[in-house]
């Protein structure tokens, strides 16, 4: 008989810019109500099923290594979510936008609409909608969602981040943006860049691809 | 599908009080002493003098500062008003913060003190308050050297001012017991450890980090329980009192300067709670084989293994709001179910 393995795993977190923004802005919505789950630097193909020692060391190329620490910039962690799916799942959702990258020209304007494929049976866009992040707002003039009409969609949507170098949530269907019309940010370079994610709200599924902003004069 | 609501019963909040080494570099004994020639001569070594841990005059560790109710001890601010001084000024501002009164006097033990050092411990290094227990402070003066501590180990009551909790300076020994005058050649020091007729040795006041310290009991005789520390009482002219008392501090054969630290933290659990049925699948794109979302081998299909390292939590609209990371993966699947305890700390 032995000692059964009953630890409590124990781990600091810290908060992340955005969440030290919401901290500073003390209206409410620092508030902790759901977690997700991520395996971010774990690279599936060091799972070795054809291990010869045997199905328990399957996996001890992975479940020995060393973790990094957490970096605070939220659009750097939680990368890619765990998700909760019917066993016996054979293929997983992913994101369709429609582009690998972006390249917007400044003051000129683009509407996102993704699907996800491989969800529930087939191809659709998500009913819960998604979330769209830019890494940095300054970027755009206008940066909405559309087509999701809840209460926290909504004050998501109106938030207004202003002059500073911070990632900017919003939540829809449809994502709608501007590339800023600001002169001065772009200093002596030609464009400008950035990255939008999309993330599925009820399938997980995310996509991050490059932004460009191009100066026109 | 990849976020889970949090229950009421996931969190709780601990305060827990926490003590740490005082001085710079996590050390709770400071035996090197320094002071800035720049600052001692500017305007503001008129009213107090840094003291700092190294030569080079970065870090401050404390300030002292010297207040007297007539104004002796410094030049006058004009001489056409008497009275009015640095020192008047230094006396007041305490008077103030710690007693709340401007016409209450310092009252060191059962003396009544016209004047007093300050010690001012830099905000930064008492975090939120000193330690109350762990003050041992050698002081050198022309008939001697004596250890002061501080009684809140040996009074049953705990008295408040205006600046919050207070305790009485007392002779100490090197082991942080009471030091009375029996056997030693300071023979006024009485079994309270406070000089004979001279009150006791000054006030702690953890809660604003300071230390006062009573001249009239240090400049006494050995006889009184004095050690013949010098302090100049001369009315409109520099005492350089700050400087002496730099001197009592740091002129001692083995200077010592022992204090701790203490704040609350509070910290906030929240227990994540995956079961066996959840968060099985990954979107990892090394998990995916192809552009077509197929999972990366066959037995994934019903018997999925993917790995924790990172646990997020978000707030209603799923904006990140704190990350933790785990110090090695987790292994999780349909058999397996964890118990993450995450630490927030503010």
């Amino acid at each position: 008989m032995g000692y059964l393995n009953n630890s409590v795993v124990t781990v600091d977190a810290i908060l992340t810019t955005k969440g030290r923004q919401l901290l500073a802005q003390a209206d409410g919505t620092f508030r902790i109500t759901q977690f997700a789950l991520a395996d971010d630097e774990i690279d599936y193909t060091l799972y070795n099923p054809n291990q010869p020692s045997g199905s328990a060391y399957y996996g001890e190329a992975i479940q020995n290594m060393p973790l990094l620490e957490a970096f605070p910039n939220e659009t750097q962690v939680m990368k890619y979510k765990l998700v909760t799916l019917p066993r016996g799942t054979a293929k997983l959702p992913i994101l369709d936008l429609g582009f690998s990258s972006i390249t917007i020209k400044q003051g000129a304007s683009l509407a996102v609409n993704p699907q996800t494929l491989n969800y529930t049976g087939g191809n659709q866009v998500e009913p819960s909608g998604y979330t769209f992040t830019i890494s940095d707002v300054r970027l755009m003039s206008t940066f909405t969602g559309a087509g999701v009409n809840t209460p926290q969609a909504q004050a998501l949507n109106q938030t207004n981040t202003i002059g500073a170098n911070v990632s900017k949530t919003v939540v829809g269907t449809t994502l709608n943006l501007k590339a800023t019309t600001v002169n001065t940010l772009f200093g002596l370079e030609n464009a400008l860049y950035a990255t939008l994610t999309v993330e599925g709200r009820d399938s997980g599924a995310r996509i991050t691809i490059p932004v460009t902003v191009t100066k026109v004069s | 599908m990849s976020f889970k609501r949090l229950e009421a019963d996931d969190f709780v909040i601990s305060s827990d009080s926490i003590t740490a080494a005082m001085w710079v570099g996590n050390v709770p004994t400071l035996t090197y002493f320094f002071t800035s020639s720049v600052q001692a001569a500017g305007q503001s070594g008129n009213y107090y003098l840094n003291v700092y841990s190294s030569s080079a005059a970065q870090d401050i560790q404390f300030a002292i500062a010297y207040g007297n109710a007539n104004g002796s001890g410094s030049t006058l601010y004009n001489d056409a008003v008497t009275g009015s001084s640095y020192t008047t000024t230094i006396y007041g501002q305490y008077q103030n913060l710690v007693l709340g009164d401007e016409n209450a006097a310092f009252i060191f033990g059962n003396v009544t003190s016209s004047d007093f050092w300050a010690i001012s411990i830099e905000r930064n290094r008492y975090k939120e308050a000193i330690f109350p227990g762990s003050l041992f402070l050698e002081l050198s003066g022309s008939l001697g050297v004596i250890n002061l501590t501080d009684d809140s180990n040996y009074v049953t009551t705990t008295t408040f001012t205006e600046a919050g909790r207070v305790y009485n300076l007392i002779s100490a020994s090197a082991a942080g017991t009471i030091a009375t005058g029996a056997g030693s050649s300071n023979t006024g020091i009485t079994a309270d450890g406070w000089s004979a007729d001279l009150g006791s040795y000054g006030w702690l006041l953890p809660d604003i980090g300071t230390i006062l310290l009573n001249p009239t009991a240090l400049t006494g005789s050995l006889a009184a329980g004095g050690i013949g520390l010098n302090v100049s009482r001369s009315l409109d002219a520099p005492g350089n009192n700050n400087a002496r008392l730099f001197l009592a501090i740091s002129g001692s054969t083995a200077s010592t300067f022992t204090l701790n630290s203490q704040e609350t933290v509070t910290s906030d659990f929240i227990f994540i709670r995956p079961r066996s049925s959840e968060f099985n699948y990954s979107e990892n794109p090394s998990f995916i084989s192809g552009s077509t979302g197929e999972v990366l081998y066959s037995s994934f299909v019903d018997n999925p293994q993917v790995y924790i390292t990172t646990v997020g939590l978000y707030n209603d609209t799923n904006e990140l709001l704190a990350v933790a990371k785990l110090s090695r993966p987790l292994l999780k699947d349909f058999t397996k179910e964890a118990l993450i305890r995450v630490k927030l700390d503010f």
